[in-house]
Formats: C-alpha cells, sequence, structure tokens
C-alpha cells in the first residue's frame, strides 16, 4: 500500500503534483497531516498487539500493579517458556497448525479442482452442479451445525466416528461452496486460447491444470488460502465439538480454557504466540496476495 | 506432413449461427494455402475445426486420408498460431517454446537445440528469458510463431500471424515464413486479411464469404479471373471498379455502355468468354480494374472507341503511382433500362479509381482522358454475380478438385 501511494506520488498522476509539493504550505500542511494519520493509525493499529508483547514479557505482578509502567522490574522472558512447555501451549500450537495445514490443503484442492472442471473441462451437467452450489451458499452455517455433527458421528458408507480425528475437522473445511465459486470465477475469466493453445501443444486435462491453469491463478490461490488459513486458525464452535479430546485441541479451544488456572503472565504469552502466526504469515504473504492477476502479455490488447 | 480435406464441413454454433456452410476444400499435403474474407466471414471458425477446438456439425475433416471429427486436437499433431498470441503468461519465451516439445517426451537437449534453433529463426534469442508481459506486441506475436515452428507438426494453422508487426518485420517474417514452410514441406493454411500477404504466399487462394467457399485457385487465376463478383471486388487494391452496364450493338461492334460511357469489346474478349454473345441487349456487370485505366499521355495508340473522358475529383499521388477518382454520370437515361437494375450498383455518385502513371500531369477538377484495356474487362451475370466466361462455368476455376459455389455474393463493397 504504501509502496502503491509512493509511486503514484512521483509518477504525477497523484492529486498533488510533485510541483505542488515543493510549496511550502503545502509541504508543511498537508505533510503534517499525513504523519498525524499515519502516527494514529499505527496507534490504533499495532498499539493492541505492541501492548499484549509487552505484558507478554512482563512478571504478573507488575501488569497488575503498574499496568502503564514499561518493565519496571525487567522483562520476564520466562512467561513465554512457560507458557509453551508448562502450559502446554507448545502442543496446542501444533495441533492448530496441523489443523490449519490439513483444511488449507482440502480447501485448496477441492476448490481447485472442482473450478477446471466446472469452468474448463465444462461437462454438459456443469451448469446444473453450479446451480446447486449456489443454492448452497443461502444455507447459513449454524444450521449446518447440527447435520453435519451427525454426518461426523455417523459417516455414511465407512462406520467408524470421526470424532477427535482431524478428518473431523479437514474434510468438512473442504466442503466450502464458497470457495469453488470463487475460483470457478477466476478461472472463468482466464483467456479460453491459453487453454487451447496448450491442448494443441499436447496437454491433456491432467497436465493444463498443473501446469497451465494453476501457475496462473496465483492471486486466487493466495486469496483463498489466506482465508482458509485465518479461519480454521480462529475456528472455536467446530472444534469444540468434534474434538473432545483436550490434547488434540486447538489453541482457539484450550485458551479459554486454560484462562483460569493460568497466571495472568503466562497467560498473555500464550495469546501472543496463538496471534504471532497469523500476523507472520500475513507478512510474508501479503504480496503474493496483494498482487494483480500477473497475466501480462498473454493476450494482444 | 498431410493433406487436409474439408467435405461439406459446416459449422452451426448453438446459437445458430452458421459460421462456416458445407465448405469442400482440400489442401494437398505440403501446400500453402491462404484463406481470405471480410471479417467474420468464418475463417478463424474453419482453421478451429481442423485444430479440434470447434466441434464439426456437418460434414467430415480428413487429415491425410483419415476422418478426424472425432480426434482430439492432441493427436490431431498439428500447429496453430493464434489472432491474439495466446501465450503462457507465467512462462518463459524458452519455456513457452518448448512447451509443447517437453509434452511430446523429447529430450532435454534436444528441447533446447530446437528452441535456439526457432529463437535465431525469429530473432528472438535475446528474450528468452523473459516472461510475454515483458515483450513488445511484435515479439509476442513472433513467440506465437516460434511455439510453431519449433514443433514439425503435420500441419500449420496461422490466423493472422503478421497482423502486428510493422511494416519491415512484416515482409522479414514473411519470408522467414515461406522459408520455413518450403523447407520443411508443412501443409499450411494460412488466414489473412492483407493482399499482399495473400498474393505473394500462397499456393493457392482460397476465398470465403459469409461462411461459403467463393473460389481456389492460383494467386494469378484469382487475380486474372475471379469466379464472381464477389472475389473480383474482394481480391486486388484498390478494388475493382464494378458498375451496371449495358450490352448493345452498334455497326455490328459489341459495344458495353454504362453512366454516360461506352467501350468497344474486343474480339479477343469475345474469345475468352464465348457465353458473353448471349447478353447481346441485355444488361451485365462490368469490372474494370484499376490499372487497366491509363492516362491517354501514357498509352498511346488508344483509339476514341477505347477511352472515356470524364473529370478527375482526387488525385492520390503514391510515389509510384498515381490513384485518380472519378465519377460516372448518370447511368443510362431510359427508364427501362434503370427498371431492370437488380442492385443499385452504378449510381450517379459511384466513383472509379485510376492508378494512372506517376508522372501524369492531371489535377483535382480537370478533365481527365482515359484509356481503357478492353481485353482486360470483367462481365458478371447481374442476378447471380457470377462471372462470364465460356459456356462451362467451371473454366472459371481450373481446378477440378474445387467447387466453385455457384451462388450470389452478398454485401459487396465497389
Ligand atoms: N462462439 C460463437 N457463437 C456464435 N457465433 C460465433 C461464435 N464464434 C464466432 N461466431 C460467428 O461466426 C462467424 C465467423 O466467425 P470467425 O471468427 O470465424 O470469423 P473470421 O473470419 O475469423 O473473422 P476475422 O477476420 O474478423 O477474425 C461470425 O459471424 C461470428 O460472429
Ligand atoms: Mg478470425
Amino acid at each position: 500500500m504504501i509502496r502503491r501511494s509512493r509511486r503514484s506520488v512521483s509518477t504525477g498522476h497523484a492529486l498533488i503534483s510533485p510541483a505542488d509539493w515543493r510549496r511550502p504550505g503545502v509541504r508543511w500542511g498537508l505533510g503534517g497531516a499525513q504523519v498525524l494519520l499515519l502516527v494514529g493509525l499505527v496507534v490504533i493499529g499495532l498499539g493492541p498487539l505492541l501492548w499484549l508483547a509487552k505484558s507478554a514479557i512482563t512478571p504478573t505482578l507488575d501488569t497488575l500493579s503498574h499496568p502503564m509502567a514499561l518493565f519496571p522490574h525487567g522483562a520476564a522472558w520466562n512467561n513465554l517458556r512457560e507458557a509453551w512447555t508448562n502450559v502446554h501451549v507448545g502442543r496446542y500450537f501444533w495441533n492448530t497448525v496441523a489443523l490449519a495445514i490439513g483444511s488449507w490443503l482440502s480447501q485448496i484442492v477441492i476448490a481447485t479442482t472442482a473450478g477446471f472442471a466446472l469452468s474448463v473441462l465444462r461437462p454438459k451437467y456443469a451448469a446444473v452442479i453450479n446451480a446447486l452450489l449456489l443454492t448452497t451458499l443461502f444455507v447459513p452455517a449454524v444450521v449446518l451445525l447440527v447435520p453435519l455433527y451427525i454426518e461426523i458421528v455417523h459417516p455414511p458408507f465407512i462406520h467408524h466416528s470421526f470424532i477427535d480425528s482431524y478428518w473431523a475437522i479437514w474434510l468438512p473445511a473442504g466442503a466450502s461452496a464458497f470457495n469453488v465459486v470463487v475460483v470457478k470465477r477466476f478461472f472463468d475469466n482466464l483467456p479460453r486460447e491459453i487453454f487451447e493453445a496448450a491442448r494443441i501443444d499436447g496437454a491433456g486435462p491432467f497436465r493444463l491444470f498443473v501446469a497451465v491453469v494453476l501457475p496462473m491463478s496465483r492471486p486466487i490461490l493466495g486469496v483463498v488460502s489466506v482465508f482458509a488459513v485465518l479461519a480454521s486458525w480462529k475456528d472455536f464452535l467446530w472444534p469444540l465439538l468434534v474434538l473432545t479430546n483436550p490434547d488434540r485441541q486447538p489453541l482457539s479451544v484450550r485458551l479459554p480454557n486454560i484462562q483460569s488456572q493460568t497466571e495472568l503472565g503466562v497467560f498473555l504469552a500464550a495469546l501472543l504466540i496463538a496471534s504471532l502466526v497469523p500476523i507472520i504469515g500475513f507478512l510474508v504473504f501479503q504480496r503474493s496476495f496483494l498482487r494483480g492477476t500477473g497475466l501480462g502479455g498473454a493476450l494482444k490488447g | 506432413m498431410a493433406a487436409i480435406e474439408f467435405q461439406g464441413v459446416s459449422k452451426i454454433y448453438p446459437d445458430g449461427t452458421r459460421a462456416v456452410d458445407s465448405l469442400d476444400l482440400t489442401i494437398n499435403e505440403g501446400e500453402f494455402m491462404v484463406l481470405v474474407g471480410p471479417s467474420g466471414c468464418g475463417k478463424t471458425t474453419a482453421l478451429r475445426m481442423v485444430a479440434g477446438l470447434e466441434e464439426i456439425s456437418e460434414g467430415a475433416l480428413l487429415i491425410g486420408g483419415h476422418v478426424v471429427n472425432d480426434v482430439s486436437s492432441k493427436e490431431r499433431d498439428i500447429a496453430m498460431v493464434f489472432q491474439n498470441y495466446a501465450l503462457y503468461p507465467h512462462m518463459t519465451v524458452a519455456a513457452n517454446l518448448g512447451f509443447g516439445l517437453k509434452l511430446r517426451k523429447l529430450s532435454r537437449d534436444e528441447v533446447r537445440s530446437r528452441v535456439q534453433r526457432a529463437a535465431a529463426t525469429l530473432g528472438l534469442e535475446p528474450y528468452l528469458h523473459r516472461k510475454p508481459g515483458a515483450l513488445s506486441g511484435g515479439q509476442r506475436q513472433r513467440v506465437a510463431m516460434g511455439r510453431a515452428i519449433v514443433r514439425e507438426p503435420r500441419a500449420y494453422l496461422m490466423d493472422e500471424p503478421l497482423s502486428n508487426l510493422d511494416a519491415k518485420l512484416r515482409v522479414q517474417v514473411r519470408a522467414e515464413i515461406q522459408k520455413i514452410q518450403r523447407t520443411l514441406g508443412v501443409t499450411t493454411i494460412y488466414v489473412t486479411h492483407d493482399q499482399t500477404e495473400a498474393m505473394t504466399m500462397g499456393d493457392r487462394i482460397a476465398v470465403m464469404s459469409d461462411g461459403a467457399l467463393q473460389q481456389v485457385d492460383t494467386p494469378e487465376q484469382v487475380y486474372r479471373r475471379p469466379a464472381n463478383r464477389f472475389v473480383a471486388g474482394f481480391i486486388g487494391s484498390p478494388a475493382m471498379n464494378i458498375v451496371n452496364a449495358r450490352l448493345t450493338r452498334v455497326n455490328g461492334n459489341l459495344i458495353v455502355r454504362f453512366g454516360e460511357h461506352s467501350l468497344e469489346i474486343d474480339d479477343e474478349v469475345l474469345a475468352e468468354r464465348p457465353a458473353l454473345l448471349a447478353y447481346e441487349g441485355k444488361s451485365v456487370i462490368l469490372g474494370v480494374r484499376p490499372e487497366d485505366l491509363e492516362d491517354v499521355a501514357f498509352a498511346p495508340g488508344g483509339s476514341n472507341e477505347r477511352t472515356i473522358v470524364t473529370v478527375c475529383t482526387l488525385r492520390e499521388t503514391l510515389g509510384s503511382e498515381v490513384l485518380v477518382h472519378f465519377p460516372l454520370a448518370e447511368p443510362a437515361q431510359d427508364a427501362t433500362d434503370a427498371g431492370e437494375l437488380i442492385e443499385p450498383l452504378g449510381d450517379a455518385s459511384s466513383i472509379f479509381v485510376a492508378r494512372v502513371h506517376p508522372e501524369t500531369k492531371v489535377r483535382e477538377g480537370e478533365s481527365l482522358r482515359l484509356a481503357v484495356d478492353t481485353r482486360r474487362l470483367h462481365f458478371f451475370e447481374p442476378e447471380s454475380g457470377l462471372a462470364i466466361y465460356g459456356d462451362d462455368d467451371a473454366a472459371a476455376s481450373r481446378n477440378g478438385r474445387e467447387r466453385v459455389q455457384l451462388q450470389p455474393a452478398s454485401g459487396l463493397g465497389s
């Protein structure tokens, strides 16, 4: 975002031209306003996070007695270690990661293959499936909770309950009509001629999917991935229902549970650990999904 | 390398559009066939049917003697250059060129050397590691060409592959395509709008209009003996002048009257077009190519019977030649004549174009005497638009295997 605004100023397409910027009135007035706005945004956006980070490494007593003071008696890095090992946040953390990766994988695989079938291969009955998919979008998730639960307890054909197994999370995660619709929309807008060129070049459906369609779909894969991981990371209700064994539960389910039995400083450290991954993930991957569609040069005009 | 044969092939799109109408056409093994026609006449559709990208609604398509209606694109083993390139945006130029080879399980060295060779031919070596997004339109077009020539397919299908190149590059790549095609001897169907490309590149030209084939023949024959009014008006630039006319006999000589002009018809013309005699006293459509009109100052020995006197309204100096525009005055005065006209062709406003000697002195608004090469006049049947040659209309196209579509051409521009 910052890059974009800087570029637009420098190319002169901004509301305020570079020449205007050289006038002192504009420079100080507008410049000052910009700085204030930026500081305000940083405080609102980053403040709570930094506050959490600070509290996580402050001894509990200090946090309680001088909540506003900055490390009056030094930092307590110990909180983090304690949270990770004694409170088993480490284990819950890895549980969460396993759930997120599995959910992500199942969502990506199903969304892309279904989107590919409906958009590129287009069998005769694709229109019907598409309509059915869209209708499921109108059903609120809460309504599905009970039927889904019954399905997981008594899955068809398998005769083995999925309760306490991660499959209970992974499989329903994949069944997302929303993802399929989003991905299909994106595939619909890819130029057909490229697929045709690949077919003439000798690519079968599988090759077409792996070597042409997927690489051209990085932006939408990024979007779906971020949604998938975030949703899985913060999901509370469904894991609480289907994972009864505390050792297999994710952070989102365990944290409220351990709050009452844990010292405040250690609990805040646990919260920090829980929130770090989504933040770091966003920072690392933001470029790949905020970027344009990356189709430059495929077609003329 | 294989012959491609359309046998009564039609394409009807789901919305009912008949984009190609019972096409009968054979492209011989190793032949360079140019497909021309106005925009929307079904050229791309025909090509896509050969490529296996479009289902064939009626008829049979043969490649190498086998019906391929139900054979997949992959197994047809043809290469196609798309009208809008269709490059793989996420691959480098080298990967774009090598993709088809890799899929056909060639060894890595073989792929690399073939890509190198194609890139060298098309001047793409400096860009091998760039992605299509970082190339100019002309460079992209060359990559699209390269993707076809790296493979050694049974046929090339090219859909206006040079439309985006500048004049110089176009000449260069045009020559390159011809050279490649000759050396490899690959059967080629080449779609173009460009008259020069059509005339210079093709072994034969197939002219299409509204989904129907109008004529197939060598470039010279299509130009010299167009099968109908449509082909006559479409091939050649500037286009042939076309006007309603009437044949009469004066003092024993056959005369063609159009507008306020009249020209004598030589015995030579009659020898070539014996059927013309039957039109005495009737309406015909007269066609005169701009280059068969010449400023009398540069055409000595022309008699009055072969000259028209008119006024120049526009002079276009092109360097090597001058184009002179002049109107035809009111058509034949008697009302009965006008009543017989099928289509309003030669009305008062219709403008003729002559291509005359570059040193001509004629200026706009001045009177102009033009000598007409009456041996090269073209005559068409007013109703069907078919050219009038001998009794045997099939002679219009000397090609025995190709059937000339005997139907009136519509939407003529003159
Ligand atoms: N998918 C389609 N559905 C319906 N009609 C179509 C479809 N594709 C093409 N057409 C129609 O078929 C006709 C032939 O189209 P085609 O693309 O073959 O023309 P073309 O000769 O290649 O024209 P151009 O020189 O402009 O490329 C046109 O009238 C077009 O509108
Ligand atoms: Mg076309």
